[in-house]
């Protein structure tokens, strides 16, 4: 009992420990479930919600009604569940803090200011879930859960995605790569 | 209705050993990309090796059925793949 405790309170685990859960969690969602761990998804599911309420005739399109349809699915539960996941491991290891850039390697490559750490975000995230959505899925509900069935479409995925994270990296940081 | 609570439970399952393995920050993310630091490879690669073999132990015993394998395109999904990992190590997500 004590074991367990120590264990949560950690504030890192081994990659190789908790990536041990997170293949049981993929085979459970699969066993028990009938479902595919995609996160990605569930984004353009609450999109469609968005887009249905402010401009229905537009959205009234084939994608939104059936390929992602504008409703809560079993994904968006997940998504939910997955931010909450990441606030118990943040809180049981007290190191859950509200700030607006926390990150020290960010602030000594791009510098000081805020208000560039959320804009590069906000349109990397852009560009991030438009890749997700043209591959069919981003490293969980694709490279994860297509993986462990062995689609050769998540291991073209996975090789997309280190071969321009690298490019992407080298000409981003340049001398501090 | 289970399945929406299963869904939930197994998303904080699933945060949670993101959380644990520090993946929910911008450096252990960007790291994997410069070669320094491989927590991101070491993490999905025990996922997908641990899921791989219990998916297809528990097939050849016959107690599940896969799902819907996503399908394969192969432009879509190299295309996808690298606009993808150019939006991953801009935001560190």
């Amino acid at each position: 009992m004590n074991w367990i405790k120590t264990q949560f309170q950690k504030e890192l685990w081994s990659p190789y420990a908790a990536g041990v859960l997170l293949g049981i969690v993929g085979v459970l969602a699969v066993w028990i479930s009938d479902n595919l761990l995609g996160a990605s998804g569930a984004f353009e599911n609450l999109a469609g919600i968005i887009g249905k309420a402010i401009a229905p005739a537009q959205f009234n399109i084939m994608y939104f009604n059936f390929i992602m349809p504008a409703a809560i699915t079993w994904g968006v539960i997940l998504l939910i569940g997955i931010f909450l996941g990441g606030l118990l491991g943040a809180l049981t290891s007290r190191t859950w803090k509200l700030s607006l850039n926390s990150d020290p390697q960010w602030r000594r490559i791009f510098g000081p200011q805020v208000w560039k750490r959320w804009v590069i975000a906000f349109l990397g995230a852009i560009v991030l879930q438009y890749g997700a959505g043209i591959a069919g899925g981003c490293t969980s509900g694709l490279a994860i859960s297509g993986g462990m069935l062995l689609a050769p479409a998540a291991f073209l995925f996975i090789a997309g995605m280190f071969a321009s994270g690298i490019l992407t990296t080298l000409l981003v940081y340049r001398k501090n790569y | 209705m289970t399945d929406y609570i299963l869904a939930l439970i197994l998303g904080i399952l699933f945060g949670f050993s993101l959380n644990k393995a520090g993946l929910t920050r911008y450096s252990k993310i960007v790291n994997v990309f410069r070669f320094t630091d491989m927590s991101v490879l070491k993490f999905m690669m025990t996922a997908l090796i641990v899921s791989m073999t219990g998916l297809y132990t528990l097939r050849g015993l016959g107690l599940l059925a896969f799902p819907r394998v996503p399908e394969t395109y192969i432009v879509g999904n190299l295309v996808g793949g690298l606009i993808f990992g150019m939006g991953m190590a801009l935001t560190g997500y």
